[in-house]
C-alpha cells in the first residue's frame, strides 16, 4: 500500500515536470479540438499524432495521446449541447438534454454539469485506477501463454456478448482482424505468408494505416454523404452558471456513483470503451429517476449520466491496456500499437522495467484531468468558435491530416491505397452495422493471440486440454464461453418473455 | 439497405473463398515441433468463411421490409462523396511526382473552390499556410521525411 502511494508522487512528479506539463497542455488542447469537431473523432485523432511520437520518450509520447483522449473526452460535450451534433460517439447521449437545456437558454449550465461531472468520473476512476493497477499487474505477471491466450478470448467474447451489434457480425469483424494480423511474417518461423505474392505486403497490413481508414476517412465519407449543417447556440460559463449548477449536484449523488461505477467498469472490459458506457448510464439514471418523464427535455441528470459514464470508461479502459496488454478501447488499441512502435511490450511486466513511463502516466491522468476541467470551463467560447470553420475546408484538411498520418508509420505509398480502400471499407461497414471495434482490436491483439495459442498447444504437445487444466485460463475460458453464447440466450429469453433490452452498440 | 446487405454478404462469401489458396499452401497441421505457420490463419479463415456464410443465409431468409427500398446511397449523396474520393485517388496515384505538399495544396483547393464556394482569398490563403505549416512541423520539428514529389525536390535540393 504504501509502495503505492511512493510511486503515485515518483509519477505526479515526472507529469510535474515542465516539458511533461506543456506536452499535456497541447494535448488537451489538441483532443478538445478533435472532439469538438464531428468527423473527426479521438480514435482517428490519437492515430494522427501517432507518428509524431517517434521522436518523443515513450513517458512523453503516452502522456501526449492520452492527454488528447481526456481532452476528446471533455470536447465532445460541446458540439452536443451547443449544436445537437455529438462530436463524438460518446456524446450521442449528452445531446438528448444537453441540447434542450442549451435552447431553453441554459447552455451555461448544461456545459457545466456536463464538464464537471466528467471531472468527477474521471477523479473517482483515477484513484480506482491508482489502486487496482499494480496488483493487477502482478497478477498477471503469472500468467504464461495459456492464461493470456485465455485473456485475449475473453476480449473477443466481450464484443460479441456484451457489444451489442448483431453478433455474426460482430464474430466476422473479429476473425477478420486476426486474419489481417497474419499478413507478413509468421511470428514463430519468419516465413513469408499471406501477402498474395506482394512484397510490400510481407512486413504485415500496418494497424494505425487501417485505423485512419475505418475511423477517419470511413467517417469522412459518412459525414459528407449526411451534409453537415452545424447551426448552434453561442455560450460562455459564467460563475453564476457555475454556482448554480455546482449547488445542484449533490442531489444526483446516486447517479454520479452509479455512473461512475458502471463507466469503469464497463472501459476495463476489453474494447467496450465510453460510447456504451454513456448510453447505459443514461438509461439507468432515467430508470431511476423520480422525474423520468423530465428526461429528454432537458434534465440537469440526463447530462450528468451519460458525461460521468464516458470519462470514467475512458479512464478505465487504460487499465486492461497497461497491466495485460489488452486495450479498453478502440481509442486505447491506437495508443497500445504505440507501445510496439516506442519499444515497449505491454503487459505485467511493464511495472516492474518501466517505472517512469507506468507512473508518468498515471501522473499525468490526475495532472491533465485538472488542467481538462479547468481549460473547457474558461475557453468553451473559443473551441465552440472552430464549428464555425467551415466543412468545405475542413473535409478536406481532415482528408489530408489523415493521408500524413498513414503514411508517415511507414513511408510506403502503398499503405495510402490500404488506407482509401479502409476507408470505403469503414464506411460501407458502418452503414450496414459491422462493428468496427472489433476489427481494430483483433488487429492489434493477433500477434500475441497467435503466439500465446502457439506456445501453449507446443507446451502441451498439441493437446488443447491445456486451457482447461490450469485454473486461471479455465476461468476465463468459461466467462469467454458465456459471453459468446449469451446473445443466443437473449435471443431464447427474448422469444419467450419480456424483451431485454440489449446494450447500446459500441463504436 | 437490406438488397446491399445481402449482396455485401455475398460478396464477403466471395472474398473468404479466395483466401482459401492463400491459406493451403502454408503448412496447417502439426510440424514437429508445433502448429505449422498455417495453423491460425486456415481456422480463422474457415472462421470467417463460417460467419459470411452465416450472414448471407440469415439475409436472404430476413423478410423484406415492406415499401420501395431506399437505395444503399441516396442518389443525391453521390456527388458529394466522389467530389471526396475521386480527386483522392488522382493525388495519390500522382503522389510521385506531386509529393503530399504541392499534392495536399491542390486537393484543399480544388474542395474548397468546388465545394466550399470559398472565396478565392481565403482558398489562397489556406492551401499555402497549410503545406508550409506541416513542411515545418514534419521536416523540421519531426525530422520526418514526407513525400515531396520531383517538383518540389528540384526546388528544394535542386535534384
Amino acid at each position: 500500500m504504501l509502495s503505492v502511494f511512493g510511486n503515485l508522487l515518483y509519477g505526479l512528479g515526472v507529469a510535474l515536470t515542465p516539458d511533461h506539463m506543456l506536452i499535456a497542455f497541447i494535448g488537451l488542447i489538441l483532443g478538445t479540438a478533435i472532439g469538438v469537431l464531428p468527423g473527426l473523432g479521438g480514435t482517428n485523432g490519437v492515430a494522427l499524432l501517432l507518428p509524431l511520437t517517434f521522436h518523443l520518450t515513450p513517458t512523453a509520447a503516452i502522456i501526449l495521446l492520452s492527454s488528447v483522449y481526456w481532452g476528446a473526452l471533455f470536447g465532445g460535450a460541446i458540439t452536443s449541447i451547443l449544436f445537437n451534433i455529438p462530436g463524438e460517439p460518446w456524446s450521442v447521449a449528452t445531446t438528448f438534454d444537453g441540447h434542450p437545456l442549451a435552447q431553453q437558454g441554459k447552455p451555461g449550465i448544461a456545459l457545466t454539469a456536463a464538464f464537471t461531472s466528467s471531472f468527477i468520473g474521471a477523479a473517482v476512476s483515477i484513484v480506482l485506477f491508482t489502486f487496482f493497477a499494480p496488483p493487477l499487474a502482478e497478477w498477471a505477471l503469472k500468467f504464461g501463454p495459456p492464461e493470456n491466450f485465455a485473456v485475449m478470448l475473453l476480449a473477443f467474447a466481450t464484443f460479441t456478448g456484451l457489444g451489442g451489434a448483431d453478433p455474426a457480425k460482430t464474430l466476422f469483424m473479429t476473425l477478420l482482424g486476426l486474419l489481417l494480423s497474419t499478413v507478413g511474417f509468421d511470428i514463430v518461423s519468419g516465413a513469408p505468408r499471406m501477402n498474395f505474392g506482394l512484397v510490400s505486403l510481407q512486413s504485415g497490413v500496418n494497424f494505425i494505416v487501417i485505423a485512419i481508414g475505418l475511423f477517419g476517412l470511413g467517417e469522412i465519407f459518412l459525414t459528407v454523404e449526411e451534409g453537415l449543417h452545424l447551426r448552434g447556440i453561442r455560450a460562455r460559463i459564467s460563475f453564476r452558471d457555475l454556482w448554480e449548477t455546482w449547488r445542484m449536484f449533490p442531489r444526483y449523488w446516486a447517479t454520479m456513483i452509479r455512473g461512475t461505477i458502471l463507466g469503469f467498469w464497463i472501459g476495463v472490459l476489453p474494447g467496450t470503451g465510453a460510447t456504451p458506457a454513456s448510453f447505459m448510464s443514461y438509461g439507468l439514471a432515467k430508470q431511476f429517476s423520480k422525474n423520468a418523464e423530465r428526461f429528454g427535455k432537458g434534465e440537469v441528470e440526463g447530462v450528468i449520466a451519460p458525461e460521468i459514464a464516458a470519462h470514467s470508461a475512458g479512464i478505465g479502459a487504460l487499465l486492461p491496456m497497461i497491466t495485460l496488454g489488452i486495450p479498453g478501447s478502440p481509442t486505447a488499441a491506437v495508443m497500445l500499437a504505440g507501445f510496439f512502435i516506442w519499444g515497449l511490450n505491454p503487459g505485467g511486466l511493464l511495472f516492474q522495467t518501466q517505472r517512469e513511463f507506468v507512473w508518468g502516466l498515471i501522473g499525468s491522468m490526475y495532472i491533465a484531468n485538472v488542467l481538462g476541467v479547468i481549460l473547457v470551463l474558461t475557453l468553451v467560447p473559443v473551441f465552440a468558435s472552430i464549428n464555425r470553420i467551415p466543412f468545405g475546408i475542413l473535409a478536406p484538411l481532415i482528408v489530408i491530416l489523415s493521408s500524413i498520418g498513414a503514411y508517415a508509420t511507414n513511408n510506403q505509398i502503398l499503405d495510402l491505397w490500404i488506407m482509401l480502400g479502409s476507408g470505403v471499407m469503414g464506411y460501407v461497414f458502418k452503414k450496414l452495422k459491422y462493428p468496427l471495434a472489433p476489427l481494430v482490436v483483433a488487429l492489434v491483439l493477433g500477434d500475441m493471440t497467435e503466439q500465446a495459442l502457439r506456445q501453449s498447444l507446443i507446451m502441451s504437445q498439441g493437446s488443447p486440454a491445456i486451457f482447461f487444466t490450469r485454473p486461471i485460463a479455465l476461468a476465463f475460458i468459461l466467462a469467454s464461453g458465456l459471453l459468446f453464447v449469451l446473445p443466443l440466450i437473449r435471443t431464447f429469453l427474448n422469444r419467450r418473455g419480456p424483451r431485454l433490452p440489449a446494450p447500446a452498440p459500441a463504436s | 439497405m437490406h438488397r446491399a446487405d445481402t449482396v455485401f454478404a455475398g460478396l464477403l462469401v466471395l472474398f473468404s473463398l479466395v483466401l482459401f489458396p492463400q491459406v493451403l499452401r502454408l503448412p496447417i497441421a502439426w510440424t514437429g515441433s508445433g502448429p505449422g505457420s498455417g495453423f491460425f490463419p486456415f481456422w480463422l479463415t474457415v472462421g470467417v468463411a463460417l460467419h459470411a456464410v452465416l450472414i448471407l443465409v440469415r439475409s436472404v431468409r430476413a423478410p423484406t421490409p415492406p415499401g420501395r427500398a431506399a437505395p444503399f446511397i441516396p442518389s443525391e449523396a453521390w456527388r458529394p462523396l466522389l467530389v471526396v474520393f475521386l480527386p483522392m485517388v488522382a493525388v495519390i496515384g500522382l503522389l510521385r511526382y506531386l509529393g503530399i505538399y504541392i499534392g495536399g495544396a491542390l486537393y484543399l483547393a480544388g474542395y474548397m473552390i468546388f465545394v466550399g464556394h470559398q472565396r478565392w482569398t481565403t482558398v489562397a490563403f489556406v492551401s499555402i499556410l497549410l503545406p508550409v505549416v506541416l513542411f515545418y512541423i514534419f521536416e523540421r520539428w519531426f525530422l520526418l521525411p514526407l513525400p515531396k514529389g520531383i517538383l518540389l525536390e528540384y526546388l528544394l535540393y535542386g535534384r
